[in-house]
C-alpha cells in the first residue's frame, strides 16, 4: 500500500498548539507511508484538491488526513478520496483537533500525541479494504410524531411534496401548545386563527393519515425502511361513528374532571371534546373521571349519543406501518413550578402559570376571555408577572434559558391592558431577551405604550395578605426591596422536554441531553438531523424555541425527509458484519446477541453456519466481539484493524 | 522512544462512536483541557469491544485502558452497552489473578453532550494511572520493545 | 449389584438406540484409564468407571452432534453436557446420560509425589480400589494411599459429585465434599498480590511448550481447528515461544470460557508441564457466579455473557 498523510493546520486551530510539519516529518517514517505533508485547510477546496493531486502524482492507494473529528469531515474527505479515484473506505482520519489541539496547550505533548494518532490511523489503513455499498428500496412514507405546530408544518410540507405522511399525536387533538395560546407575539394575532386552518389542512390532506390519542409503541428497522407500531389508545368512543356533536359532553354528569386542554382552569366533563376547533373533533372518555369506570354505573353518554358511538369496552389497538423516515416533533412541557415554596408551591389559587393565563385570555377558554381571579372570580387590577420561573435557575436543575418567556410575558402584559384598561402590570425580570425580528420593539411598546412596570430583580416571596398577594422582590437597578400588592400573579414558567422524551429517544435510538432534549446531528450544521439516519427533529423537542423557529424547523425537517425519500433507492452502509463460513462453527452465539435479528442460521452442506442479512445489519459489531473464532468480522472495524491500532500504541 | 518518556503514560481508550467519542469531541469544542496521555480508538459501539482488546493493550504495555460507551438505555444500537457492561465487569475479575493491577482498567458511560464529564473522566483516570506508575512488561519476550516504531529514530 | 455392574447393565439397555456409549476402559498404564467408545456389548468387558475415570467424555459430544450417543458421566462430566446443551452446541435429547456418584478421581502427579523415592508412576504394576484407599503394586511392594490424598484438587471442593440431570442415574447419591465452591483457592491465590502473581505467570508460562493440550482437552472449546490462537484472520497472537504470546493464549482461553467453564479441570490435567491454567478460568467463574449467580452446566437459560438486564443490581458502576 502507498499511503499519503496530510496534517491539517485548521488555520491556527491545530497549528497553534501542534507542530504540524513535525508530525508530517514523523509520519513519513511510518510503514507504507510514501508521502507526507502539512496543509493549511484540508477540508477547503484547495486542500481537497491537494489531496487529490497527491493521490494522482504519487500513486497513493490510501489516504490519512489528520484534522478535526471524523464525525465532522469524514464524509467530506471520503468524497474527495473517491474523486481521486480511490475507494472511499481507503481513508482514515486522525482527530488532532478536538482530541489534541483544543484540549491542551503543551506543544511538545500535543505534537507527540498527534503523531501517534496518525500512526494509529496509518496502521489501521494498511488493513482497510475497498467496500462497496448495496442499494435497497425506500418506503416513501414519513412518520411525524407530535401534532404541534412544528409537526403540523413538517407534515404539511412533506404531504405537499407528495409524500404519504402518518401523524401520531398523543393527545385527542392536534394543535399542541400553540392551540392553547390566545394571541402570539410580536404581532398579537389570534393563535387559533392562524393555526386552525393548518390543523384543518392536516385533517383534510389526502396524503396525511392522522392517529390522534395514539403513541409510538415500537420502532425497528432502519433508514428507508422503519417498521413502526402505533398504539391507538382506547377513547371509548368509536370515532368512525362520532360526529363531534357534543351532546355527550353536555349531558355527562361527572363535571369535575381535570381539564387538560385548559390547564385546569375550571373543571370539565369526563367525556370531552378538548376545544371547539379540535382536530379531530371527536369525543373521548377520560377513564379516571368517568363514573362508568369508577362506580360501574352511569352510561349517560352512551344513552344520549345519537350514533351509538360510545363503547366502554374499547381496548387499545395497534397499527403497524412501514415508513422511510421519521420526524420527532414532541415539543415541551412546562416545568412543575410547585417546587418553589417561595411562590406558594401551588397553595395560592391566584398564582397561575402563563399557560393558564393564556386560557383565561382566550375567548374560547373556560372564562370566555374574561380575566378572573380563580379564588373569587373578581377582575384583577394589579397583575404581577414573574419571569424566569424554572428558567436560568440551576437550583431546580433548569440552568438554561427557555427563550420564549420574555416575549410571551410582554404579550400577556399588553393583553392584560387590552382586557382591563384600568389595570396595572408589573414584570419582575432578570434580563429581557428579545433578539428576534420586531421583538425588542415589542418589549419597549409594552413598557412605553402600555405602561407595564418592569422591575429588574427576582421575586423572593409571594404570600397572601388580606385577599391580595404580596409580592416581595429585589429591584437591582434601583437597589432595594420592592413590594407589590397583586390581585393576580402570573408565573412565566419555563419549559422542559415533554414527558416521556427519553423513552421515545430510546425507541428511536437517538441521543438526548441531560434535560431530555433530543440531540441534533451537529449544533450548527445539522440542526434537524440526528445521528440516526432517517430520524429528524422539529420544534421544541430539540431545544426550547418559539413558534417562528418551530415552524422553520418543521419545514427544515420536512425538507430533509423529502430529500431522503425522494430517492427510489438508498445505498446501504457497507460497514457491516460478514461471516467467514470456513471459520464459523455454527455455535449461534452471534445469532443470540444480535440486537437487530440480522443474523440467521443457514445450512451449508449439512453444517450449520451463520449468515448476515445485509440490509438488516446496522454495523454495531456486537457479533464480532462475541464470536470466539472471530469468524464474523465487522467490515472497516475488523479485529485486525483494531488490533493494528492497539499494536501501534504498544510499548512491549 | 517518545520524547515524553517519564512525563506521559500510555493510556488507551476504546470509545463508541455515537456517545463517548462525541463526548470527547464536545469536550474539545468546549476547550476542556485534559491530560495528553490518552490515545483514543474509535469503535462503533461498546458492544464491539472484545474484552480481549483490553487484555491485548494491557499485556502489550498500556499503563491504563479506559472503555467508554453510551449510558445504559442510550445505546445507538439499543443493546450493545448492556453486553459490554457484563463482559467488562467480568473481565475485572481476571486482572489481579493474572498479575495486573485491576485499577489499570476502567469502563464508564459518557454521552455525546457530556463534554465536561468526559474531561472529568480523563483527568480522574489519568491521575489514577499516574498514581500506579508505568506498567512493567511480562518478562520473557524475545522481541525488542518498540518494535512497532520504525519512526522512533526519526524523532 | 456394584455400581460397575449397574452401569454396565444401564449401558447395555441403552445401546440398541445409540451409535455408541462413551465411557472409560484400560489405558496405557495402570494409573491411567482411557476413553472407551462402546459400540456393542462385546466392548463392555473393557469398561470400568471409578477412581481412574479422569477424562471428561463430554469432550467428544459436539463432534458427534446429529447422532444419538450415550455418555457415562461423573458430576463434572454431566455439567459439561449441561453447558453444551444450554449453548445448543449439542442437542440434549440426542445424548443419553448415564450418571453415577463420583468418589473423586486420581491426580497422577500427586501419586508421583507420594511415591517419591519408591518408583515412578509408570512403574506401578496395578492399582486396586479398596474403599477410601487404593493399593498400588510397586517394584518395592504394595503401597497403600488414601484416595483423598491423591485425588484431584477439584475433588476436594466438589459440590456436584453426582451427575446432575442424567437420564439414568445408578447408585446412591453422594453428599458433596463442600456445600458451595467458595473459591477459597482463588482468593488465596489473588491475595499473593499482583507483583508476585505476575512473576508467577512469567515463570509458569516460560515452561509452556504451546502444545495446546489444555485447549484440546476442554469440552467447551468448540472452535477446534478455527481457534484464533492459530489464525491470521484475525491475527490475535504471534506464533512465538515468548511468554506474552503464550500467556495471551491462556487469557484467550479464559475469556472465551467466562460464564461457560464448569471447572472440570481437564485443561490443567492435560497440561504436560503441570501449569495451573485452571486458576484463570476459576477466577472468571468466581466473578460470574458472584455477579450473576450463574453456575455453568447447572443453571439453565442463556449464559450470562450472551444476555443482560437493563438494570444490573450487582454491578456497581464507576461513579465518575
Amino acid at each position: 500500500m502507498k499511503i499519503g498523510v496530510f496534517i491539517c493546520h485548521c488555520g491556527s486551530n491545530i497549528a497553534g498548539t501542534v507542530d504540524c510539519a513535525g508530525v508530517a516529518r514523523r509520519a513519513a517514517a511510518y510503514p507504507d507511508v510514501v508521502y507526507s505533508t502539512d496543509i493549511m485547510y484540508a477540508c477547503a477546496e484547495p486542500g481537497q484538491d491537494a489531496v487529490i493531486a497527491a493521490v494522482k502524482e504519487h500513486g497513493l492507494t490510501g489516504v490519512v488526513v489528520a484534522s478535526c473529528t471524523p464525525r465532522m469531515h469524514e464524509p467530506t474527505f471520503r468524497k474527495a478520496v473517491e474523486r481521486a479515484g480511490l475507494n472511499r473506505y481507503m481513508f482514515e482520519m486522525a482527530n488532532i483537533r478536538e482530541h489534541v489541539s483544543w484540549i491542551g496547550k503543551d506543544m511538545e505533548a500535543n505534537t507527540n500525541k498527534a503523531a501517534e494518532l496518525v500512526r494509529m490511523a496509518a496502521a489501521k489503513l494498511r488493513l482497510n479494504r475497498e467496500l462497496k455499498p448495496k442499494s435497497f428500496p425506500v418506503t416513501k412514507r414519513l412518520l411525524v410524531i407530535g401534532g404541534g405546530v412544528a409537526g403540523i408544518q413538517a407534515a404539511l410540507d412533506a404531504a405537499e411534496a407528495g409524500l404519504e405522511v402518518i401523524m401520531v399525536e398523543k393527545q385527542p387533538t392536534i394543535g399542541g401548545k400553540m392551540a392553547k395560546l390566545d394571541k402570539t407575539f410580536p404581532t398579537v394575532d389570534c393563535s387559533s386563527c392562524i393555526l386552525g386552518p393548518r390543523m384543518v389542512d392536516v385533517a383534510q390532506h389526502p396524503n396525511i393519515t392522522l392517529y390522534a390519542y395514539s403513541e409510538l409503541e415500537e420502532v425497528s428497522g432502519y433508514v428507508g425502511n422503519f417498521d413502526v407500531k402505533i398504539r391507538k389508545k382506547a377513547t371509548c368512543v368509536d370515532w368512525d361513528k362520532c360526529t363531534g356533536c357534543g351532546l355527550c359532553t353536555e349531558k355527562c354528569p361527572s363535571k369535575k374532571s381535570y381539564d387538560r386542554f385548559n390547564e385546569g382552569v375550571g373543571p370539565t366533563t369526563a367525556i370531552i371534546i378538548p376545544f371547539p376547533q379540535a382536530i379531530p373533533k371527536k369525543a373521548s372518555i377520560e377513564r379516571d373521571y368517568c363514573r362508568m369506570f369508577n362506580q360501574g354505573k352511569c352510561g349517560v353518554c352512551a344513552k344520549v349519543c345519537p350514533t351509538g358511538a360510545v363503547d366502554y369496552a374499547m381496548q387499545d389497538e395497534f397499527v403497524d406501518v412501514k415508513v422511510g423516515g421519521i420526524v420527532a416533533a414532541t415539543g415541551y412541557d412546562l416545568v412543575d413550578w410547585t417546587v418553589y415554596g417561595e411562590y406558594g408551591a401551588g397553595r395560592y389559587p391566584d398564582v397561575v402559570t402563563s399557560l393558564q393565563y393564556e386560557r383565561m385570555l382566550s375567548a374560547s377558554g373556560p372564562t370566555g376571555g374574561h380575566i378572573k381571579r380563580p379564588s373569587d372570580g373578581k377582575e384583577p387590577k394589579n397583575v404581577v408577572f414573574v419571569q424566569c420561573v424554572a428558567s436560568r435557575d440551576p437550583s431546580v436543575g433548569r440552568p438554561y434559558c427557555s427563550g420564549f418567556c420574555c416575549m410571551y410575558t410582554a404579550k400577556q402584559a399588553i393583553l392584560t391592558k387590552d382586557h382591563i384598561p384600568d389595570s396595572q402590570s408589573y414584570v419582575f425580570y432578570m434580563d429581557i431577551r428579545s433578539p428576534g425580528k420586531g421583538y425588542d420593539e415589542f418589549t419597549r411598546r409594552v413598557q412605553e405604550e402600555y405602561g407595564a412596570k418592569y422591575i429588574r430583580g427576582r421575586v423572593s416571596m409571594i404570600y397572601p395578605k388580606g385577599g391580595k398577594l404580596l409580592v416581595r422582590g429585589a429591584d437591582t437597578l434601583m437597589g432595594g426591596q420592592v413590594e407589590v400588592e397583586a390581585d393576580l400573579v402570573v408565573l412565566a414558567v419555563g419549559g422542559e422536554a415533554a414527558a416521556g422524551s427519553p423513552a421515545l429517544a430510546e425507541k428511536l435510538r437517538i441521543s438526548y441531553d441531560g434535560y431530555g432534549f433530543f440531540m441534533e446531528g451537529h449544533p450548527k450544521l445539522k440542526p434537524v438531523e440526528t445521528n440516526t439516519a432517517g430520524v429528524f427533529l422539529a420544534g421544541a423537542c430539540q431545544g426550547l424555541k418559539d413558534i417562528p423557529s418551530s415552524v422553520a424547523q418543521g419545514s427544515a425537517a420536512a425538507a430533509k425527509a423529502i430529500g431522503l425519500l425522494s430517492r427510489n433507492m438508498l445505498d446501504s452502509d457497507p460497514q457491516i458484519a460478514s461471516v467467514s463460513v470456513n471459520r464459523c462453527v455454527g455455535c449461534r452465539k452471534c445469532i443470540e446477541v444480535c440486537p437487530f435479528k440480522a443474523i440467521q442460521e443457514i445450512d451449508m452442506r449439512g453444517l450449520p453456519k451463520a449468515e448476515v442479512i445485509e440490509t438488516v445489519c446496522q454495523g454495531c459489531g456486537l457479533c464480532n466481539a462475541t464470536c470466539p473464532q472471530g469468524a464474523i468480522q465487522l467490515s472497516h472495524f475488523t479485529d485486525n484493524q483494531i488490533l493494528a491500532e492497539v499494536e501501534a500504541l504498544c510499548r512491549f | 522512544m517518545s520524547v515524553l518518556e517519564g512525563k506521559e503514560l500510555r493510556v488507551v481508550g476504546f470509545l463508541c462512536n455515537w456517545c463517548s467519542y462525541g463526548g470527547a469531541d464536545t469536550a474539545g469544542v468546549g476547550r476542556f483541557t485534559q491530560p495528553t496521555d490518552l490515545r483514543i480508538i474509535r469503535v462503533p459501539c461498546s458492544g464491539r469491544i472484545n474484552p480481549l482488546f483490553v487484555m491485548k493493550a494491557l499485556v502489550g504495555g498500556a499503563d491504563g485502558v479506559l472503555v467508554s460507551g453510551c449510558h445504559p438505555r442510550d445505546c445507538h444500537y439499543a443493546e450493545g452497552n448492556y453486553y459490554a457492561r457484563r463482559r467488562l465487569e467480568v473481565l475485572k475479575g481476571l486482572l489481579p489473578v493474572l498479575g495486573i493491577d485491576p485499577r489499570r482498567f476502567e469502563y464508564t458511560w459518557v454521552s455525546a453532550s457530556e463534554g465536561q464529564r468526559w474531561q472529568h473522566v480523563v483527568e480522574t483516570f489519568t491521575a489514577q494511572i499516574h498514581a500506579l506508575g508505568p506498567a512493567q512488561p511480562f518478562a520473557g519476550a524475545s522481541r525488542p520493545a518498540d518494535r512497532h516504531r520504525p519512526d522512533a529514530a526519526a524523532v | 449389584m456394584s455400581i460397575q455392574d449397574e452401569l454396565k447393565s444401564a449401558i447395555k439397555a441403552a445401546l440398541p438406540d445409540l451409535s455408541c456409549v462413551i465411557g472409560w476402559g484400560a489405558g496405557p498404564e495402570p494409573l491411567r484409564a482411557a476413553p472407551l467408545f462402546i459400540r456393542g456389548e462385546a466392548d463392555l468387558q473393557n469398561f470400568s468407571a471409578g477412581f481412574l475415570s479422569v477424562n471428561n467424555p463430554a469432550l467428544y459430544l459436539p463432534a458427534l452432534k446429529g447422532s444419538k450417543v450415550g455418555v457415562v458421566a461423573k458430576g463434572c462430566d454431566a455439567r459439561s453436557v449441561g453447558q453444551l446443551a444450554t449453548e445448543t452446541l449439542i442437542i440434549r435429547e440426542e445424548v443419553h446420560v448415564i450418571g453415577y456418584p463420583c468418589e473423586g478421581v486420581i491426580d497422577v502427579d500427586k501419586v508421583a509425589a507420594a511415591l517419591a523415592g519408591v518408583c515412578e508412576p509408570g512403574e506401578v504394576g496395578a492399582l486396586r480400589e479398596d474403599g477410601d484407599n487404593v493399593a498400588l503394586d510397586t517394584p518395592k511392594g504394595e503401597v497403600r494411599l488414601a484416595k483423598k490424598d491423591i485425588a484431584a484438587d477439584k475433588c476436594g471442593r466438589c459440590i456436584f459429585p453426582n451427575a446432575e440431570n442424567a437420564d439414568v442415574f445408578v447408585g446412591i447419591r453422594r453428599a458433596p465434599t463442600v456445600v458451595e465452591d467458595a473459591y477459597a483457592d482463588i482468593a488465596a491465590f489473588e491475595a499473593r498480590g499482583t507483583e508476585e502473581l505476575k512473576a508467577f505467570w512469567e515463570k509458569e508460562m516460560s515452561r509452556c511448550i504451546r502444545c495446546y493440550a489444555c485447549r484440546n482437552a476442554c469440552p467447551l472449546c468448540v472452535c477446534r481447528d478455527h481457534c484464533i490462537a492459530a489464525s491470521r484472520e484475525p491475527h490475535w497472537i504471534g506464533q512465538t515461544d515468548d511468554v506474552p504470546d503464550k500467556l495471551f493464549f491462556q487469557v484467550i482461553h479464559a475469556v472465551h470460557l467466562s460464564g461457560r467453564c464448569t471447572g472440570c479441570g481437564e485443561c490443567e490435567r492435560a497440561c504436560p508441564l503441570g501449569i495451573p491454567v485452571l486458576k484463570l478460568k476459576r477466577a472468571l467463574s468466581r466473578r460470574v457466579e458472584n455477579l450473576f449467580g450463574y453456575k455453568a452446566g447447572i443453571a439453565t437459560g442463556t449464559p450470562p455473557l450472551l444476555t443482560f438486564n437493563i438494570e444490573e443490581s450487582t454491578i456497581k458502576e464507576r461513579d465518575w
